[in-house]
């Protein structure tokens, strides 16, 4: 992103209809608020290094004071929540931007929405840096308001959806994926019902409650894989293939609006299927052993991976003429993102993360300084890994009954460090990387052949 | 006239080879443009500058008084354009086609329904509306596309080989609807390899050759500049008239020569080449008829487009 002007529709001098140049103005207001907020998160997060290298005692009880005086945590804690929300807000204000670029009908509730829960952040949690969100947010919502009819539902998600919900394609596809999930869970059931799973009363029962979730959850997550990047890597070259791609340059239909439908058309159909298969994993519920958080977790995780994996195949597509090249590379990606990590987490130092919230300690006693950012770098790979992720947060859940913000201590000097549950950032995360790719792909179509 | 395409000096050239080097092109306001050339010879090329899909190296196009470099936005929505390859979405419906388009040119959604309907009905497909786009004719295909194109009512419309593959009806149909729509006002600028296709309906041809203008300008201006004088064949009644009737036609003012052609059913026939007007020319019937020469046919030769491009491009048009 330049942070000078939105990178995002034609050129600026550009003669633009009077309802285009106000869509642009809004998409402006929503860039220096992500930009505002990607500033102020920098900003605090120098200041917190500097007030946990000592170099300011005191900070963080100050900082508190002033950005989150509302909070009953610890300062340190309490920062963490400051600066997560601070990216968070930055990331769904570049999100809002792209949705005002393509006069998506989401555009309007969600930053009111968005608005409402800063507001509520500020008047509750005293979080000061709300404003940073606030002001800006309420500036393009005023603007917006008087462009509220440009806002539609988009044209290009409509098409694709039509055409996939036609015929019986998509309603064979959800009936295989129900059929082998159903499988693969009477499997499941009659391979740890009755054999391994040994002994009597609730706890054995709620043991096959457990491995039917996680067996579920984890081979969604595998389909995800495979589907994703599948649904999207034909997006744009499969347009250029077909002889369409002129004809859509030629309308006035603008790239962030072609991307976007491509994109809640591929989700939409994958969300299908992730909300298809939750009476599946809510079977476990009757043997026990699987919380309602768990089952929350379960799909955020699973949606927002989806949500990720779509944009990198869409992403691809952007940037290379044929289908299967881009799915190729969106495929490389993925697996590397879902099996390279793993292999990293592995390694002495990495593993820092993983050991300590496991309970065993970081393994690095030298200083506390090393070992609080070896963890945090654990803590940000596995923050990019779903399975990790998901294992990190379920240990959690289970050894401290926590399933958002902790603190861990340090074996070097048995200080503390505050962590939220990877779920958490690996949504935001997520989320984060996919506007970032949509903003690149929708660079790289602007591009006219030279 | 004001010009509504207009390029000065355009060039485009690829990596290895020039595809249009210094072509000048300019199309009157209502004038249906015919783009002529062989295959090869640049009319894509030009025809993807002037819808904005690709950058000019050089010069400068202007269409519907934008320019495509600086003001791409209000170019795409002054024109419609029609690629030489139908653009086919196998899984939609043929009002669906329109619609999305439609909403791609931000028609609201509460007017697309009526715009459809008569979209379909300009392009007599309304019987087709439920079906799907890729189970039509290639013809009605052309015809479909045709309709989308005018679904923002451009100004122009640029259409890429619009008659090319399809059978003899088709390419008849595809000509009726363009001079229908160049009645409705628009302006429309098509290329075709065949120049037969061109010269029934055009008000104005270009040719194109190697990615340069040969000629171009109006089809009435083309004829009076490439015949310089007007050819007059009279058949007499009877063939020992021919000498004196040849005496007498030469003796007339703005009578440039006479000649003795090939006789046809034994009859005698003459050819005069004649600059003069209209009265000028029912002044030769006249004289003939005075002098008691019996002429059975008297009537001015039109020579058509083809036979006399092919002197100016030197039968590299073919």
């Amino acid at each position: 992103m330049t942070p000078t002007r939105v990178q995002l529709i034609d050129e600026a001098e550009e003669l633009l209809e009077p309802r285009e140049r106000a869509l642009l103005g809004i998409a402006r207001v929503l860039l220096g608020g992500a930009l505002a907020n990607g500033a102020a998160l920098a900003l605090t997060l120098l200041l917190a290094l500097a007030g946990a290298l000592r170099l300011w005692p005191g900070y963080f009880a100050t900082a508190q004071g002033l950005l989150a005086s509302g909070l009953t945590l610890a300062p340190d804690t309490a920062m963490a929540v400051v600066m997560l929300l601070l990216l968070a807000d930055g990331g769904l204000l570049l999100v809002l931007m792209t949705g005002v670029l393509a006069r998506e009908f989401w555009a309007l509730p969600g930053l009111a929405l968005l608005l409402l829960v800063n507001l509520a952040g500020l008047l509750l949690g005293g979080l000061t840096l709300a404003v940073v969100t606030l002001a800006p947010g309420a500036w393009a919502l005023a603007l917006s308001l008087r462009e509220a009819r440009s806002f539609r539902i988009n044209p290009v998600m409509r098409k694709e959806f039509r055409g996939r919900m036609r015929g019986p394609r998509s309603f064979i596809v959800l009936t295989v994926y129900l059929g082998l999930m159903s499988a693969f869970t009477a499997m499941l059931y009659l391979v740890f019902g009755s054999g391994t799973v040994q002994g009597t009363g609730s706890a054995a029962i709620g043991a096959i409650g457990r491995v039917l979730f996680i067996g579920l959850v984890s081979i969604e997550l595998l389909l995800i894989l495979f589907i994703a990047p599948a649904f999207t890597a034909g997006a744009i070259t499969g347009e250029r293939e077909f002889g369409t791609w002129d004809l859509l340059q030629t309308t006035l239909l603008v790239r962030p609006a072609l991307l976007i439908g491509k994109l809640e058309s591929a989700l939409g159909y994958i969300l299908l299927l992730l909300f298809s298969s939750i009476p599946l994993q809510s079977i476990a519920f009757l043997f026990g052993g699987v919380t309602l958080a768990e089952l929350v977790v379960s799909f955020a995780l699973l949606s927002v991976t989806a949500i990720a994996l779509g944009t990198l195949g869409i992403y691809f597509s952007a940037h290379t003429t044929r289908t299967l090249t881009a799915s190729m590379r969106a495929y490389t990606v993925a697996l590397g993102l879902l099996f390279g990590i793993p292999l990293l987490l592995n390694l002495p130092l990495f593993n820092a993360f993983v050991n300590a919230a496991s309970g065993f300690g970081s393994g690095i006693s030298a200083s506390p300084v090393l070992e609080a950012i070896f963890v945090y770098v654990g803590f940000l790979l596995v923050s990019l890994n779903p399975v990790a992720t998901a294992l990190v947060t379920q240990q959690l859940l289970a050894d401290r009954n926590v399933a958002g913000l902790w603190t861990l201590v340090l074996s070097s000097d048995g200080s503390t460090i505050p962590l939220v549950s990877p779920w958490i950032s690996l949504v935001v995360f997520y989320l984060l990387i996919s506007t970032i790719l949509v903003a690149l792909a929708v660079r790289r179509m602007r591009k006219v052949e030279a | 006239m004001s010009l509504i395409i207009e390029t000065s000096d355009l060039v485009k050239r690829y990596a290895r080879f020039t595809a249009v080097s210094g072509l000048s092109l300019a199309v009157p306001e209502g004038a249906i443009y015919g783009f002529v050339g062989p295959n090869g010879a640049g009319k894509t090329t030009t025809m993807r500058v002037l819808t904005t899909l690709t950058r000019p190296t050089e010069g400068e196009a202007r269409v519907a008084g934008y320019s495509v470099t600086a003001h791409p936005r209000a170019v795409r929505r002054s024109i419609g354009y029609m690629p030489d390859e139908f653009g086919v979405y196998d899984d939609m419906r043929v009002w669906e086609y329109l619609d999305f388009f439609a909403a791609c040119y931000d028609i609201p959604e509460n007017e697309r329904r009526r715009l459809i309907d008569d979209l379909l009905e300009l392009v007599d497909l309304t019987h087709r509306r439920e079906d799907m786009v890729d189970k039509l004719s290639r013809g009605m295909k052309q015809r479909l596309s045709l309709a989308r194109t005018l679904a923002h009512d451009p100004e122009v419309l640029i259409l890429d080989e619009p008659a090319a593959g399809l059978d003899p009806r088709a390419r008849v149909e595809i000509r009726e609807l363009l001079v229908e729509l160049a009645s409705m006002g628009k302006s429309i600028f098509f290329s075709s390899h065949i120049l037969a296709d061109v010269s029934e309906i055009c008000t104005h041809i270009g040719i194109i050759e190697a990615g340069q203008m040969v000629i171009q300008g109006s089809v009435a201006d083309m004829r009076a500049q490439l015949t310089p004088w007007r050819e007059i064949v009279v058949t007499l009644a009877d063939g020992d008239a021919v000498g004196e009737a040849r005496r007498l036609l030469e003796g007339m003012p703005r009578v440039l020569e006479t000649g003795l052609l090939e006789p046809e059913d034994e009859r005698a026939r003459l050819s005069v080449h004649f600059d003069g007007d209209d009265a000028g020319v029912a002044g030769l019937n006249r004289a003939l008829a005075l002098a008691d020469i019996g002429v059975l046919g008297f009537q001015e030769e039109t020579k058509d487009l083809e036979s006399l491009f092919m002197n100016v491009t030197r039968g590299v048009v073919s």
